[in-house]
């Protein structure tokens, strides 16, 4: 099949908007990035001279630290995601009446409509220091103020935006999967949950990767979530961002961390990718 | 197929919006209409009330959307062309902006009330200028809930106290420009040319435990206090006003090695537009002694007009000559201005890892 | 352990497991809608002493909010129509496909994904400025396609790739046109993954608060934005009213889809069941 070896040109219209909207502004960001920022101004000025500075500040421990904490916490998040979406989602599309699945959906498709301000807030209120569980933590031993805690508090802020999401995308998947090739390896005589890690796993694989790669990208660039949550000492990478683009105003200097962020989450998005479809790939 | 769920989306919207938008077209005709940025809450609703009270302009009203320097990468990716008339702000954002040259300078012959303020707080540039019309006073200092802080604070050695364990609410290196640094730096014996001895007291309050939250916005710090998740720290006054009108704060602004810190609000007026004239009486009408009452009682922020009176409530806010010397330190803006980047980046470094 | 015995440990241990995250995922809603009746005027611990509609009042007789809610509304069904035909049209063309770099013009697509969306606006921005777009409804259009665009493609994406190729090839054997064929077997059965890329991309557009703040000009701003503005110094607890109203709104469309359509054949079912 000769045809199915060339890009069908459908995918022109989008590739067009992502040049407008997104290629040529991120090229811009590049150039903002290697610009000369003088300190006490906004941004750079009209035409300053172009540097590296911006990128070489960046090599020093602290901020690998800050890097490493963003992925590792992102990392973890989608994970555990898609580990609760998996049996939410077959449970929904498998076990469930009619009428209860209905009401699952839409459940989740509900909390998709939860304002992230007030969803995270709302955490904070249940899970935080003046929360109901908050004496019941203390007293088991368990400190609301400890570091370990924020961030878990945190990871817990993404995973409540991540599970609904990856059930969603999960659920389509689930659903296209012939139910009869693990009922016959059962009859074969084989206990469910390996029929299940050995036939029905490995043909969604490819779901779950999207809904592991949903997760992990959502967390990577989350911005509101470890700001409130992370009450200001858990910083992910956009909240340094963030800090160069508000107040402080320098633009170049955002714009580096962006960039190199950008670089490294890309990177890790197309290992990722690759290594599922080379190892799955009919 | 695209261009109809496209077109019947777009009808479906367009209704939505004209049947919800009707109420907004009807605009007093024949009087300039001025954009103006102000800040939410109670400082947009006493520039309201002091509109209603003239007929020469109609103002349309933009909010601050965060800190005062989200607005600035809008303003920087238009210029030359301005979208508002007037941004209100104070030091810290008016400083970026006249760098910028974004800025009318005004003077008493365009602004007649400006002879009622007292003139060492105005903005000025390197030419001697004035750069921005103030029209109140805030201030941004140490406090705490009296209900329930372990402690009763009277000093800044007391923030190291094991019982604030995670009690205090400490602004980020996003927020009052980090002039809470500076305040650790002149209780160690330094300013805001010297900043290392506040940053190793800094250090040593970061690794004391003491710090449970980093407030990160205004909104950061009043949620952590009146939650009950912290019990005070360093902060400006309309988040402690807010706080104050459900529990008792004790504001420190006249404690004894306890620096107090007061900025001005006002108004940056902006080159490049049609009404310069109408923006300029506005602000004329709106820092008069009568209209610097109506703002002071609704914004919390004191009057600079000396003609117009203080609120018995901001009392906090008024000091005898005397004690502004002893207790008011006022730095030199532009060091701070220019320390910012340096300053956060250093809280990247040194601060941010230990709390 | 009889196999049976360990399946029905795991089976319970599932279950188990089921409760609980669904327990952690309704309490949030639980909370704001404490927060939504909260007669106080600050955030304060839970619960809240006194009940008052005063949020919902102030929501809706506050004419700020309303037209941030109307230009949210339109905003986010253009963006999503427009997003959702070209993620359609991108997630086809690359599912009937295997060509050298396949891998990498997914990831390109997925890409903005991993932007935070502070930086999105602010580098959209700079580039439309600079090309002279300013209006800012187009500004706005601009930045809510590009952050929904990606999950649009990557849901079609999935529910393709989960959909055995016979059944489109059956199809063509049988005589049908490569169109009908899509129109008939391929979209119907995709027809989960497509609408719940919608929904996300439809959640995401309202609730965006990054890119819209980098983005809005003088007259134009979406409700989450007019939300935000609106308190500087106190937590308005109008933002709990807002999204209580919005998932209340998300119910009612849910009841209409249900009692027109059936949600459950339209996401509830694919090739089985």
């Amino acid at each position: 099949m000769d045809s199915k070896r060339r890009p069908n040109p459908l995918f022109l219209p989008a590739a067009g908007l992502f040049l407008l909207l997104f290629v040529l502004p991120m090229a811009g960001l590049v150039v903002e990035s290697l610009r000369t920022y003088v300190p006490g101004r906004i941004g750079s000025a009209e035409g300053a001279p172009f540097t590296a500075a911006n990128y070489a500040e960046l090599v020093k421990p602290s901020f690998a630290v800050f890097f490493f904490q963003t992925l590792r916490l992102s990392l973890a998040a989608a994970l555990v995601g898609v580990f609760c979406a998996l049996p939410l989602a077959h449970w929904t599309a498998r076990k469930l009446s009619p009428r209860w699945r209905t009401l699952a959906i839409g459940f989740f498709v509900t909390l998709m409509f939860l304002s992230v301000l007030v969803r995270t807030y709302a955490l904070e209120l249940t899970f935080g220091a003046v929360g109901p569980l908050g004496p019941a933590l203390r007293a088991i031993g368990i400190s609301t103020n400890s570091r370990g805690y924020i961030e878990i508090l945190v990871a817990a802020g993404l995973l409540h935006y991540i599970i609904p999401m990856s059930t969603l995308t999960l659920l389509a998947t689930f659903q296209n999967v012939d139910p009869r090739l693990t009922d016959a390896a059962q009859v074969l005589g084989a206990p469910a949950w390996k029929a299940h890690l050995t036939i029905t796993l490995p043909l969604c694989i490819r779901g779950i990767l999207a809904a592991f790669l949903f997760g992990f990208t959502f967390s990577i660039s989350a911005f509101v979530i470890p700001m409130i949550l992370g009450k200001g000492r858990v910083l992910f990478i956009s909240n340094l961002i963030y800090t160069r683009f508000s107040e402080i105003a320098n633009y170049p200097s955002g714009a580096a961390i962006s960039v190199v962020l950008f670089v490294l989450a890309m990177l890790l998005v197309y290992v990722m990718t690759h290594l599922v479809n080379k190892r799955w790939a009919q | 197929m695209t261009s109809l769920t496209r077109r019947q989306a777009l009808q479906t919207a367009a209704a939505t919006f004209a049947a919800t938008s009707i109420g907004f077209m009807s605009r007093a005709a024949g009087v300039p209409e001025l954009t103006a940025v102000e800040w939410g809450g109670g400082v947009v609703d006493a520039m309201k009330l002091i509109a209603a009270k003239q007929d020469k302009v109609t103002v349309n009203w933009v909010l601050h959307q965060g800190g005062s320097g989200a607005i600035l990468p809008k303003i920087k990716a238009t210029w030359p062309a301005a979208e508002y008339d007037y941004v209100a702000g104070w030091e810290g954002s008016f400083n970026g902006m006249l760098k910028e040259d974004w800025l009318v300078p005004v003077t008493v012959d365009m602004v007649p009330n400006l002879a009622d303020i007292p003139e060492k707080i105005i903005v000025k540039n390197a030419k001697g200028q004035w750069m921005a019309v103030p029209r109140a006073v805030g201030g941004i200092y140490f406090a705490y809930r009296a209900d329930t802080s372990p402690i009763e604070i009277k000093s800044i050695e007391d923030l190291f106290d094991p019982s604030l364990k995670g009690k205090l609410c400490w602004p980020g290196p996003t927020q009052s420009m980090m002039l809470q640094i500076v305040a650790l730096a002149l209780h160690a014996g330094g300013d805001e040319n010297n900043m290392d001895p506040g940053w190793a007291l800094m250090k040593k309050l970061a690794e004391s435990g003491n710090i449970g939250r980093i407030a990160v916005t205004d909104t950061d710090f009043t949620t952590s206090l009146t939650s009950g998740e912290t019990v005070g720290g360093f902060y400006s006054e309309p988040q402690l006003t807010s706080v104050a009108a459900a529990f008792p704060v004790t504001r420190l602004t006249k404690t004894e090695g306890m620096p107090v810190f007061l900025y001005q609000s006002g108004f940056a007026v902006f080159q490049n537009r049609p009404n310069l004239q109408a923006t300029l009486g506005f602000i004329n009408f709106a820092i008069s002694p009568e209209m610097s009452e109506i703002y002071a009682a609704t914004a919390g922020e004191a009057p600079l007009n000396v003609k117009a009176k203080t609120p018995d409530n901001l009392k906090h806010l008024a000091f005898t000559p005397e004690e502004f010397d002893k207790f008011v330190y006022v730095p030199d803006f532009n060091v701070v201005l220019t320390n910012q980047d340096a300053w956060a980046k250093r809280w990247e470094d040194e601060i941010a890892p230990l709390i | 352990m009889t196999p049976r015995r360990a399946d029905d440990i795991i089976r319970f241990l599932c279950k188990l497991m089921n409760c609980a995250i669904v327990l952690f995922l309704l309490t949030p809603i639980i909370v704001t809608t404490l927060m939504a009746f909260d007669a106080r005027d600050y955030l304060g611990p839970l619960p809240p002493p006194a009940l008052s509609f005063r949020w919902f009042t102030a929501f809706f007789s506050d004419s700020y909010f309303l037209k941030g809610l109307a230009i949210s509304l339109k905003l986010a069904a253009c963006s999503v129509a427009i997003s959702l035909t070209a993620g359609i049209a991108t997630a086809y063309a690359t599912d009937q496909t295997t060509f050298r770099g396949k891998d990498a013009l997914i990831a390109f697509f997925l890409s903005p994904l991993v932007v935070p969306p502070v930086v999105t606006g602010f580098a959209l921005l700079l580039f439309l400025s600079k090309i002279g777009v300013i209006d800012g409804f187009a500004r706005l259009l601009c930045g809510h396609i590009i952050i929904t665009i990606p999950y649009t493609i990557r849901a079609t994406l999935a529910a393709l790739s989960g959909i055995d190729r016979s059944y489109t090839e059956a199809a063509l054997i049988l005589g049908a046109t490569k169109r009908r064929a899509f129109w008939d077997v391929t979209f119907p059965l995709a027809r989960t993954g497509i609408i719940s890329g919608a929904i996300f991309a439809f959640a995401i557009s309202m609730d965006d608060v990054a890119v819209s703040i980098m983005l809005t000009d003088a007259k134009t701003y979406t409700l989450p934005i007019a939300l935000i503005s609106s308190m500087r110094a106190n937590f308005d607890l109008s933002i709990a009213a807002a999204s209580v109203m919005l998932m209340a709104m998300t119910v009612l469309l849910i009841v209409i889809l249900e009692k027109l359509i059936g949600l459950n054949r339209a996401i509830g079912q694919g090739v089985f069941r």
